[in-house]
C-alpha cells in the first residue's frame, strides 16, 4: 500500500503530529516507533504458494530414501556409511553425502558451488537437466538455491525453491532446510509478512532440524518482527530490492512506481522529523559516528549459513577474475547444452553476475 | 544536522535515480543496448540504499528512534 494514501489527508496531519509529540513527551527516547506501516516494493516480486496449514511434510522414509540411493549408483558401503553417519551428523547432511560419493558429477557441481566457482551454477544445471530423479532434483535444486542467494539472488532461490516444492517434496531429508531457506529468500526481497509465518512453520514443522537452524529461525522471527517496526530500514530494503531489479535491466513502470513510492515515504518521514525536531530540545541527530557498528545480520556458519562469512572471493569476484574465453566457454556451454527455461535461467544469472558488486 | 535534513538530501539523491530510471527505460526502446545506462543507475540506487541503511542504523544506535534492527 502506498504511503500517500494511509498519511496525506490534512485531516491525519494533527494527528501524525500528536503522536509524535506523545512519543517525546513520554520522556523515554528508547525504542520510540514511528507510527504507520511504511513502503515495501512491489515490482516483480516472485509469485508464491500460499503458507499450507496442514504441514505437508511426511517423516523420513530412510528404507525408501536408501532404495533410491541405491537405484542412482550409491554402493552397498556407501549406504552403510549414510547409516552410521545419520545420528552424528543428521540426516540432511548424511543423506546429501551419500549422494555427493554415489554420483561424481554432483560432487564436482556442489564442490564448485561451495568454492564459488562461477561455473557451478552450469554444473548444477547439468546435473539437473540428466536426471529424473525427484531425489537428485531436490538435492540439485536445493545447493543452486543456495548459491542464488549467496549471489545476492534471492527472487531466483524464491524460483528454484517453488520447483522443488512442487515436484520435490517428501524425496530426501533436506526438506527442512529447503524450507528454513525459502523463508530465508523471502525476507532477503524483502517480503517479511510471507517470511515470517514460513520460518514459524519451518520451527513448528520440523522440531528435529539441526539446532543451528533453529536458532537461527528464531533470530530471525525477531529481527524481522523489529525490521516490520522501523520504516527507514524497510525503506533501505525495498531500496536494496529496486537495486537488484536495475540490475537485471528491469527500469518499467512497476520498477519506477516503486521508486516514486520511496519518494512519498521519505517526504512523510521528513515531516515526522521535522514535528519531532520542533517538538523537541534539540534536533534528532543521525550524524555522529556509532562507535558500535551494526553487525550483519547473516547467520552462522555451516550448513545453515547465509551470507558472506568468510574472506573467500565472492562469484562476482571470480567471475570477474575469469578470462574472457572462459566466460565465453561457459555462456556457450549455456546456449548449446540447456533446455530453453534452463537456459533463460542461467543466461540472466551470469548477466547479473557480471554487474554484482566485487570486493 | 537534523535528520530531516539528511532525509531531504536522501529525496534529493533518490528523486536523481528515479528520472534516471525514466531516462533509461526510455532509451531502451530506441538503444536496447545501452548497458551502461543500467549500470549506471543500478550503482546509484545501490548508493541510495546505503545510505539510508547507514541513516537507519545510527538513527537506531544513539537515540533509539526506530530502533528496528
Amino acid at each position: 500500500m502506498r504511503l500517500s494514501s494511509l498519511l496525506n489527508t490534512s485531516m491525519q496531519k494533527p494527528l501524525l503530529g500528536l503522536v509524535v509529540l506523545g512519543a517525546f513527551a513520554s520522556g523515554v527516547c528508547a525504542q520510540i516507533k514511528l507510527p504507520g506501516e511504511g513502503t515495501r516494493p512491489e515490482a516483480h516480486l516472485p509469485t508464491i504458494p500460499d503458507v499450507q496449514v496442514q504441514n505437508p511434510f511426511k517423516p523420513f522414509d530412510q528404507p525408501r530414501f536408501e532404495k533410491v540411493a541405491r537405484a542412482l549408483g550409491a554402493t552397498a558401503l556407501q549406504v552403510k556409511t549414510f547409516g552410521e553417519d545419520l545420528e552424528e551428523i543428521g540426516a540432511a547432511r548424511a543423506a546429501d553425502n551419500l549422494l555427493r560419493k554415489a554420483l561424481p558429477k554432483f560432487d564436482a557441481a556442489v564442490l564448485a558451488a561451495q568454492d564459488q566457482d562461477p561455473k557451478a551454477a552450469l554444473l548444477l544445471a547439468q546435473v539437473l537437466v540428466d536426471t529424473k530423479s525427484p531425489l537428485l532434483q531436490a538435492h540439485v535444486r536445493y545447493h543452486m538455491a543456495r548459491l542464488f542467494l549467496t549471489s545476492d539472488d534471492p527472487e531466483r532461490a524464491i524460483e528454484v525453491l517453488n520447483d522443488y516444492i512442487s515436484s520435490n517434496l517428501n524425496h530426501s531429508p533436506l526438506d527442512g532446510e529447503a524450507a528454513y531457506f525459502y523463508a530465508q529468500s523471502l525476507a532477503e526481497v524483502p517480503m517479511i509478512d510471507d517470511a515470517i509465518p514460513r520460518f514459524r512453520a519451518f520451527l513448528a514443522w520440523f522440531p528435529n532440524a539441526s539446532e543451528r537452524l533453529r536458532s537461527a529461525a528464531h533470530q530471525r522471527v525477531l529481527e524481522l518482527e523489529l525490521q516490520k517496526e522501523s520504516r527507514l530500514h524497510m525503506l533501505a530494503d525495498g531500496m536494496k530490492k529496486t537495486t537488484r531489479d536495475l540490475r537485471k535491466n528491469k527500469t518499467d513502470k512497476p520498477v519506477q512506481l516503486d521508486q516514486e513510492g520511496y519518494l512519498e515515504e521519505l517526504d512523510v518521514l521528513i515531516e515526522m522529523f521535522q514535528e519531532m525536531e520542533k517538538q523537541s530540545s534539540g534536533p534528532a541527530s543521525g550524524l555522529n559516528p556509532s562507535g558500535n557498528p551494526a553487525a550483519s545480520s547473516a547467520l552462522p556458519g555451516g550448513e545453515a549459513k547465509v551470507g558472506k562469512l568468510n574472506n573467500k572471493p565472492s562469484l562476482a569476484d571470480r567471475w570477474g577474475d575469469m578470462r574472457d574465453s572462459e566466460r565465453k566457454k561457459i555462456m556457450a556451454d549455456v546456449q548449446n547444452s540447456m533446455p530453453p527455461q534452463y537456459q533463460k535461467m542461467l543466461e540472466a544469472y551470469y548477466k547479473k553476475l557480471g554487474k554484482a558488486d566485487r570486493k | 544536522m537534523p535528520v530531516s535534513a539528511e532525509l531531504k538530501m536522501l529525496r534529493f539523491l533518490q528523486e536523481r535515480v528515479n528520472k534516471k530510471t525514466k531516462a533509461a527505460d526510455a532509451d531502451a526502446e530506441t538503444n536496447p543496448l545501452a548497458q551502461d545506462d543500467y549500470d549506471k543507475v543500478s550503482k546509484k540506487q545501490a548508493r541510495v540504499k546505503e545510505l539510508m541503511r547507514l541513516l537507519a542504523e545510527k538513527l537506531g544506535k544513539e537515540n533509539g528512534v526506530e530502533g528496528g534492527q
